[in-house]
């Protein structure tokens, strides 16, 4: 599997040969793998180091003069941390540019959380003219890259460290489509990026128990396909939102807003309510935060047993 | 310098500043008029600009980092025909383009949104990095407040400015003193040239020390970014007006106006 940070590096070398346009400005992170675009291109590359909001600010006077910025570093000092350079000098100032964090969520699970970002994809939602994708492959983010990067949007690529190793076909993966991971009946996951993991090994073992799970991934997290979850809610009347991401503003806020209307339908969110302050492994802090395989396999239970509890705000 | 009384330069432009802000009442006059001569100088004699073409390739960009000055920018903009006396007319109503920061989505010449301070002079770093990598010939200038450069990302993108040596690049600083009124920065100068940037300080009201200093910033570019450290006066031309009391936000009442008013039509 390869990884996506892997395929990061290769698109800019291969996009960056083809398009005079691009110029990679990185804070100190990915600056060993990008050796080939940094040496092909040293004119449109830039590790500008430790001071991410100059550095967004700066990646938006690139796109003044029409260049495209590819901006790459840790997920919340991209995001979180830059927040008002991107809200005023992209969204307000109607500037395109590319955002690549990785770091997503807790991916850096043994360094705490400074190093955590739950909210940046909420944070990038607010941006009128931004698109978000949380691909959970390589492929996903190759796909998403090619068609957005020269977009006249602020694309935000949330890549994960943990791909979900499921097999999608490529023609299924396109912007702002969701994408129906397994049918089913009795009711509805849906969740987005690495999660998709956890979630396709809980609706195995609920088939096992007899229930007919429906998974609708949702790699493109803005524009979100309210029409395929609506119409998967629809047949099911029960849903499971998992994410690695704040709870204040997610996917199934999302959801909720694509089911307007709809009578009937119980729902469970899952989601990052506090911070994870345990050190330890992806899947420990997956467990730590309730969004491992038992925990959405008990609560696809206890949803269809009628047991519905509001989130634990 | 110093003095306020009839003959200061620009009297017009002031007066018009005075103007607007008080017909809206909304508005920075004495930030206005402590960079209102600089402005005026810039477009006048220095930039290169075309106002029937604003994105014009070959322009020179200038960026007012210190947003709460937009007043004196865009009295400036209206002189030199980007934009026109309706304009300011509609100044900070619904009808217009302009209202107390400039929206460079709305107004013909204005290169970036500021008003958060520490914004326009990073991306005035990054527009300079952007015409280099294009191996362009257009300058970029950039008005920063003295009291902005407390702002982090003003010394983030100084560091990167020099490690870049962007000799297209030259930022004014309004010097008015605004910053010893908060957390004071000893020695201005000396800091922005320990950060490696070309220094020079001068004066931001007289327009023989803006010619020779402004006029010639591309011909002394050295592979390294240059910076004049403009001494002003906080609502210069006024002495009501001036130093750093409860003016810095405030709207004169009609009294106040009056007195403003013989003083500048002196």
């Amino acid at each position: 599997m390869s990884s996506l940070r892997n395929a990061f590096a290769d698109l800019m070398v291969e996009t960056g040969a083809q398009d005079e346009k691009i110029v990679v400005v990185v804070g100190d992170i990915s600056h060993g793998l990008l050796k080939d675009f940094r040496e092909n291109h040293p004119d449109r590359y830039f590790n500008i180091g430790i001071c991410e909001p100059a550095t967004v600010n700066i990646a938006a006077g690139l796109s003044r003069v029409g260049l495209i910025p590819i901006v790459h570093t840790i997920a919340p000092f991209l995001i979180e941390r830059s927040f008002e350079q991107i809200k005023l000098d992209f969204g307000y100032q109607d500037l395109s540019g590319n955002f690549i964090s990785v770091g997503s969520s807790f991916d850096y699970s043994k360094l705490g959380c400074s190093h955590h970002s739950y909210a940046d994809v909420s944070l990038m939602a607010h941006l009128p003219n931004s698109q978000i994708f949380l691909p959970g492959s390589a492929l996903e983010f190759e796909i998403f890259f090619r068609e957005s990067y020269k977009s006249k949007h602020i694309n935000y690529f949330r890549l994960t460290e943990n791909p979900h190793g499921i097999e999608i076909p490529q023609e299924d993966i396109k912007v702002g489509k969701a994408i129906t991971v397994r049918e089913g009946i009795d009711l509805t996951v849906l969740t987005t990026g690495s999660a998709l993991r956890n979630c396709h090994e809980a609706v195995e073992i609920l088939e096992h128990e007899g229930i007919s799970a429906e998974i609708i991934y949702l790699p493109t997290f803005k524009p979100f396909d309210s029409d395929a979850v609506r119409k998967s809610i629809m047949k099911t009347k029960r849903f499971i939102t998992v994410e690695e991401l704040s709870a204040q503003d997610g996917v199934y806020n999302a959801v909720l807003r694509s089911i307007i209307g709809l009578g009937g339908v119980t729902g469970k969110q899952m989601a990052i309510f506090d911070f994870l302050r345990t050190y330890g492994s992806y899947h420990d802090l997956q467990n730590a935060a309730g969004l491992s395989t038992d925990h959405i396999v008990q609560a696809a239970t206890d949803l269809l047993q009628g047991k519905v509890e509001g989130p634990s705000y | 310098m110093g003095q306020s009384l009839s003959g200061v330069n620009n009297s017009d432009l002031r007066l018009r500043i005075i103007e607007m802000i008080c017909k809206s009442g909304e508005g920075h006059i004495p930030s206005s008029f402590s960079i209102v001569d600089i402005i005026e100088h810039l477009y006048g004699s220095v930039l290169n600009v075309n106002p029937d073409n604003v994105t014009w390739s070959n322009r020179d960009y200038f960026i007012l980092s210190k947003g709460h000055g937009a007043a004196a920018l865009f009295v400036v903009l209206e002189k030199y025909g980007f934009i026109s006396a309706l304009d300011l007319e509609n100044y900070g109503t619904n009808l217009g383009i302009l209202g107390g920061h400039p929206d460079s989505t709305k107004v013909p010449g204005v290169e970036a949104c500021t008003g958060s301070l520490g914004h326009g002079m990073p991306m005035a770093v990054g527009i300079a990095l952007g015409l280099k990598i294009q191996k362009k010939e257009n300058r970029v200038y950039c008005l920063v407040g003295d009291g902005e450069c407390q702002e982090g990302t003003i010394w983030e993108a100084a560091n990167i400015a020099s490690n870049q040596k962007l000799q297209n690049l030259s930022i004014i600083v309004d010097w008015n003193g605004s910053a010893q009124q908060l957390m004071p920065i000893e020695n201005l100068e000396g800091k922005w040239k320990a950060f490696g940037w070309k220094t020079q300080v001068i004066d931001g009201h007289d327009p023989l020390s803006l010619q020779e200093s402004l006029n010639k910033s591309a011909m002394h570019s050295t592979g390294m970014p240059q910076v004049f450290i403009a001494k002003t006066v906080k609502g210069r031309g006024v002495p009501l007006l001036e130093g750093h009391g409860p003016w810095h936000h405030k709207i004169p009442n009609p009294i106040e106006l009056v007195e403003i008013y013989k003083v500048l039509s002196e």
